[in-house]
């Protein structure tokens, strides 16, 4: 049976949650089976923020799995937090121009990428998440580019109607996202 | 009369406390009360977003005892009413449970376990099991549902109201924060397709008709004078306690006929017990799963049945044993070995499960 199983981390206020909603968004409507929980402490801002996400073929039965086939970390706080979720069999990947230290656990593969810097050179910091989004989308390789446009028109449709050039300005951030990944479905 | 949102079979893509909202609609709730406490406050939240379209009511108290108290009142006065708590709001909630365990009232509740003692974690927990089924200064006259996921949610929130009405005890739908925050797909139905009538809610107070004329006087007590007095109406409420266990008792069996390995585990750890079995048979280990739904009162046949069939069993739980403890003294007499998987609030994974199962194998093979 075809699961994959992603752990998403990082700070409270950095988007992890709400990609993390984006993506189990597109998966439902792409008639896959999908389990998510957020998990996140009492802050408002800061402190780790998780998005446990199973995208299935078949019926999902555990809501919380022990380790994780793709592991996501923003912060250093999200590597050392995201530790027990890995194992021999998973691939890590971390955003270098956040982190300080470079994730060292056991796991199939460490990916390096520099989304932070790029949005905020080249986009907008504000679209950090989304470039995160298509290194997600690209490393899992379980959904497609539309599937994701088309979650987003849900999630963020009336912004992009109000201000078009938002909508441009995301898919952009995906596309360079997903450029960050040299191999599909890692 | 409120307005009922779903008419027809409706797939949907929700958070468990927004399911919980849409089966109390559907199950025609007239009226929640409640206070925000982390992880059940979207029940609150959505509950409220869909008043215009419900034209249902809602009341934000000061605390959860005065919630606790306000949804008596609205039973009382003949509403479908119902009310949502967590942790310490579910601790301090205690004095209405056990007045309504008193006064017989139609009590209905959600319980969206997080971490404790106090106040712990907003996450997820399985450590409100014994406060649930039996807290207050009373004998836990209580029904206590156990639900494992969103299709759950919704069908015994709808069966929490009739449940309710139907035998007069308080009854609570137990679940957990990962439930209430967690996304999956659900089948939200009219009741009706499914042949589900909802029980009437008569006025307790304020009925029609004059009393001593065209009815009786109600009289609702939960005050008495004498020790005698108490014991006689609590040794009638324990015949009536007894009369309905064996026709509200549910339970959920799997791959448990021939299982070797017997784990118990309720609501969503069940889920995870569930994937463990798969893996475990896989690997040839003869494994099963019992899963009392109603925690309270038990299924206590169908429990020992099972026990007495397996080698040895595995009690699982995100708590220190609160629902092994029940089962225990119903299993009293009983020789089957067992052993303990706890994690006390947090979550069990299949893999926990798989290596602790896989060990316990092992340790058979070699006696």
């Amino acid at each position: 049976m075809a699961r994959t199983k992603i752990v998403l981390a990082g700070e409270g206020g950095q988007g992890v949650q709400s990609i993390a909603k984006i993506l189990v968004e597109a998966g439902y409507e792409a008639g896959k089976e999908i389990l998510y929980i957020p998990n996140f402490g009492v802050e408002q801002r800061g402190g780790v923020s998780v998005a446990f996400c199973q995208i299935a073929d078949e019926k999902i039965g555990e809501p919380r799995f022990a380790k994780g086939d793709i592991i996501i970390a923003l912060s250093d706080r999200a590597i050392q937090r995201c530790a027990t979720y890995t194992s021999a069999d998973s691939v890590v990947v971390y955003d270098s121009s956040v982190c300080a230290t470079k994730p060292c656990v056991p796991c199939k593969d460490v990916i390096a990428v520099e989304a932070n810097k790029i949005a905020n050179e080249k986009l907008s910091a504000r679209v950090f998440n989304i470039m995160i989004l298509g290194v997600l989308l690209k490393a899992t390789n379980v959904l497609k580019l539309d599937d994701i446009k088309n979650a987003m028109e849900i999630a963020l449709g009336k912004k992009f109607d109000a201000k078009p050039e938002l909508r441009e300005l995301n898919y952009k951030a995906l596309e360079m996202g997903m450029a960050m990944i040299d191999k599909v479905g890692v | 009369m409120v307005k009922k949102l779903i008419t027809q079979d409706t797939r949907m893509f929700l958070t468990g406390n927004e399911v919980i909202a849409y089966a109390a609609n559907a199950a025609q709730a007239e009226f929640m009360y409640g206070y925000p406490i982390t992880p059940q406050n979207e029940i609150m939240h959505t509950w409220c977003k869909l008043l215009p379209k419900t034209e249902a009511g809602f009341l934000q108290t000061e605390d959860e005892i005065s919630a606790g108290f306000s949804t008596i009142g609205g039973i009382l006065a003949g509403k479908r009413a119902f009310t949502a708590t967590a942790g310490p709001g579910n601790v301090i909630m205690q004095d209405a449970q056990s007045m309504a365990e008193m006064m017989r009232i139609p009590f209905v509740c959600a319980v969206m376990q997080r971490g404790g003692p106090s106040t712990a974690t907003v996450i997820y927990a399985q450590q409100e099991t014994r406060l649930t089924c039996f807290g207050g200064n009373g004998e836990g006259f209580r029904i206590v549902y156990s639900t494992a996921g969103h299709q759950d949610l919704y069908d015994y929130m709808i069966k929490s109201f009739n449940t309710a009405w139907k035998y007069r005890f308080p009854t609570f739908m137990l679940a957990d924060g990962y439930q209430g925050k967690m996304r999956e797909p659900v089948t939200l139905y009219d009741p009706a397709s499914r042949g589900i009538t909802m029980e009437p809610t008569p006025a307790a107070l304020r009925a029609p008709g004059v009393i001593g004329v065209d009815r009786e006087a109600t009289h609702l007590r939960n005050t008495f004078n004498l020790e005698e007095e108490l014991m006689e109406r609590l040794d009638q409420y324990q015949v009536d306690y007894d009369a309905m266990s064996k026709e509200v008792e549910e339970y959920f069996e799997y791959k448990a006929d021939d299982a070797e390995v017997l784990i118990i585990a309720h609501g969503i750890v069940a889920r995870s017990a569930m994937t463990a079995v798969d893996e475990l048979r896989a690997k040839g280990i003869k494994a099963g799963l019992f899963r009392p739904i109603t925690i309270r009162p038990l299924a206590v046949e169908p429990l020992r049945n099972v026990v007495k069939r397996a080698k040895e069993i595995l009690f699982t739980e995100s708590a220190n044993g609160q629902l092994a403890q029940m089962c225990l003294e119903k299993m009293y007499g009983l020789t089957t070995p067992y052993q303990t998987l706890f994690k006390m609030g947090v979550g069990v994974t299949g893999d926990d499960i798989v290596n602790k199962v896989e060990s316990m194998v092992k340790k058979m093979a070699s006696v």
